[in-house]
């Protein structure tokens, strides 16, 4: 049987009387993706901190290839790669240098920092310093840098937080790849359709509780309602209808529609994360 | 997939980046270049030497006052070989630092210590006075004589005063800037000088040396401007690094990068150990290289200015941790380095001027060492002189180091 290369069990963490983090529990397989989806202080960026051994638990347990972690440990931090929401690079060094930086702390004498970048799309930049970087190619850096030491174990916080889509489409393609070579990721977004491409399960936490955890497909087939939305020309106007596919008269409805001359438009729709979590939480992912 | 890495390899790296961004700081990198630039000329430039002789000027000329009196010590029965011996006085010897100038009149000599009139002593000798807002010439090849203080005599001072004539006046005149001490030596001078033309003994017995000095007698070999200089210079140095290395710091807590790094095999002790390693090394090569460039080094003293300089550079290291954790910007900054580095500095200020250092500055963390340093550029001190200075500055050390260390362990688990 495969260990988890994230197991997390009632996980606690509280800054002074504020709970941040209650009762967590999940696991993390070797080449999954685990998409923690949640608003904006909702908990993400603080379990990723003492999975990572930058804060101790207040309370529960958490191991990283089957070690426990909420401490400094280097045996942990040699397997690991951090993606943080802020762009912690060191501006007055190239590219190159920064990624050689962080390889050599790794213990890695010929590091591949060239081809790392090229992943990246920034080996032309290599040599340039990153105080010249856009804010897309500082996030590529960012991503780069945590996959430098070709990690078993990737926390990944808001990776595409705030970028274009073409930057965004790159890093998920990247972020695709680790996972294919075996790389564990636990990927923090308030992106639904981010959690929803790229991860394998998703995981609902609010106000610092998970409350569902599941893939997107169970998750919708469990929390959503099919329909069919039609639009219709209605003189001078186009109107809109919205038909359940799980009603008794769902099908004779959707015929009537499809005869009609009015017919303009005929969409299958499927709920969407954000409105599995809005019903599951009663907030948006965006406060 | 990496493997394990030692210590030494993630110090290793650590000290590079430190290096990296240092030679990268274009600010803290010109202020560096700019400072040692500036405290060596500014040792250069000062005098090397004391002006330790004091000009007296008289009137009329001495021999003018002699010839008066030899016609009266004549009349009192002096003998031929008496009054030889009286003719060949002269005033300023055995006055160490004493030089001695005639003017021809009361009216010449006031105006010169005034500074209405200049004095000007050619090659071959002669006093050449000068009005220079009348538009007179500043003479050839001559010197300038700075008179300090004059006496006045009446030209019939000898023969009056031997005479035992009442209401014989003298003046003394003196610039602003004599001290009252000089001014009163001056006094006492003339009046002990009258006493002995009237034969009479003086009313105590003089000892045959009148200045008992303690200490070493540093009569001609006065400490120069710029000898006094040299601690303040080497820690003006110190105090540049701090500021750069406090920057440094700062810069890694604002910007977080010091969590990336703490996310890898490296450890907060890592971090601290780097940073102690470079920002001391930094600011003991700076300060070394000033008190090089300044000669403060000799075969006997190398050692002893190095662990002088390696307790500062890393009581300052220790100031730069506090600096670099407290600061939020560049302004914050500079306002926590002068709160901390201030203080620091006095005792370097202190060596500037005479006398002993008030209570206070001795009782400051840098003053043990500056103590140090002052006696061993300046008086040649050993190791038997300076150890207790020493042992004070290094639990100095340990206090300034170990807080700023807390400071910053602290300041990065927090982020």
């Amino acid at each position: 049987m495969t260990t988890p290369a994230i197991k997390v069990e009632k996980l606690s963490f509280s800054y002074g009387n504020i709970q941040a983090v209650k009762d967590v529990s999940f696991e993390v397989m070797p080449g999954e993706i685990l998409g923690f989806l949640g608003p904006n202080g909702a908990g993400k960026t603080t379990t990723i901190k003492v999975l990572t051994g930058q804060m101790p638990p207040k309370s529960g347990r958490a191991e990283i290839l089957g070690m426990e972690t909420g401490h400094d440990d280097p045996e942990i931090q040699a397997q690991i790669g951090v993606c943080f929401e802020e762009k912690n690079l060191y501006l007055n060094m190239s590219a190159l240098e920064n990624l050689d930086f962080f390889a050599s702390l790794f213990g890695i004498k010929d590091a591949n920092s060239m081809e790392v970048l090229r992943r990246v799309g920034l080996a032309d930049r290599a040599k340039d310093r990153v105080h010249s970087f856009s804010k897309g190619m500082r996030q590529r850096m960012m991503i780069s840098r945590a996959f430098i030491n070709s990690p078993k174990v990737l926390f990944l916080d808001e990776p595409t937080d705030g970028l274009d889509p073409v930057t965004s489409a790159t890093i998920r393609t990247t972020i695709k790849e680790e996972a294919e070579r075996g790389a564990a990721v636990l990927l923090t977004t308030h992106d639904m359709f981010e959690a929803d491409q790229l991860s394998d399960r998703v995981a609902f936490i609010n106000e610092g509780e998970i409350v569902a955890l599941d893939t997107a497909e169970n998750l919708k087939l469990k929390y959503g309602t099919r329909s069919v939305k039609v639009h219709l020309r209605d003189g001078d106007h186009v109107r809109e209808e919205r038909i359940p596919l799980d009603e008794p008269d769902s099908s004779v409805r959707i015929a009537e529609f499809a005869a009609s001359p009015d017919l303009m438009t005929i969409h299958t729709e499927e709920a969407t994360l954000e409105q599995i979590f809005i019903e599951l939480t009663g907030r948006g992912l965006a406060g | 997939m990496s493997g394990p890495v030692s210590r030494g390899a993630i110090l290793g790296a650590l000290l590079k980046k430190e290096l990296i961004a240092y030679s990268r700081d274009k600010l803290y990198l010109f202020l560096t270049l700019l400072t040692l630039v500036f405290v060596v000329v500014i040792f250069w430039v000062v005098p090397d030497t004391v002006e330790e002789s004091l000009t007296l000027a008289v009137s009329p000329p001495v021999q003018t006052l002699i010839e008066d009196g030899v016609e009266t010590f004549r009349a009192m029965g002096a003998t031929e070989e008496q009054l030889a011996e009286l003719r060949q006085t002269d005033l300023a010897e055995g006055e160490e630092g004493l030089a001695l100038v005639e003017f021809e009149n009361e009216a010449d000599m006031t105006a010169v210590i005034e500074g209405t009139l200049e004095a000007w002593r050619t090659g071959e000798g002669e006093l050449v006075l000068r009005d220079r807002e009348a538009g007179e010439e500043k003479p050839t090849d001559a010197e300038r004589v700075r008179v300090d203080i004059g006496i006045a005599f009446p030209e019939t001072f000898i023969s009056d005063v031997a005479t035992g004539k009442e209401g014989v006046g003298v003046t003394v005149y003196s610039d602003a800037a004599v001290p009252e001490e000089i001014q009163g030596a001056m006094t006492s001078f003339v009046r002990e000088a009258a006493y002995q033309l009237a034969g009479k003994q003086l009313p105590v017995e003089m000892p045959d040396e009148d200045t008992i000095v303690l200490g070493t007698d540093r009569m001609g070999d006065q400490v120069s401007m710029r000898d006094k200089l040299i601690p303040m210079l080497a820690f003006m140095m110190l105090l540049i690094e701090t500021f750069s290395m406090a920057s440094l710091i700062s810069v890694e807590v604002l910007q977080r990068t010091v969590t990336a790094v703490l996310v890898t095999p490296a450890r907060v002790v890592d971090f601290l150990t780097a940073k102690t390693i470079f920002g001391t090394g930094l600011a003991l090569s700076q300060g070394l290289i000033v008190l090089a460039l300044v000669g403060a080094f000799t075969a006997q003293n190398w050692w002893l200015l190095l662990i002088t300089m390696l307790i500062g550079a890393m009581m300052f290291t220790g100031v730069a941790m506090v600096v670099g954790a407290a600061g939020k910007d560049f302004l914050g900054q500079l306002f926590y380095a002068m709160l901390f580095t201030v203080p620091l500095l006095i005792p370097a200020f202190s060596v500037l001027f005479p006398g002993s250092a008030a209570t206070w500055v001795r009782v400051l963390p840098t003053f043990p060492l500056l103590d140090a340093l002052v006696n061993i550029t300046i008086y040649d001190a050993v190791w038997a002189d300076v150890w207790r200075s020493f042992a004070l500055g290094a639990a100095w050390l340990v206090v300034l180091f170990g807080a700023g260390l807390l400071v910053l362990k602290r300041k990065v688990e927090s982020l």
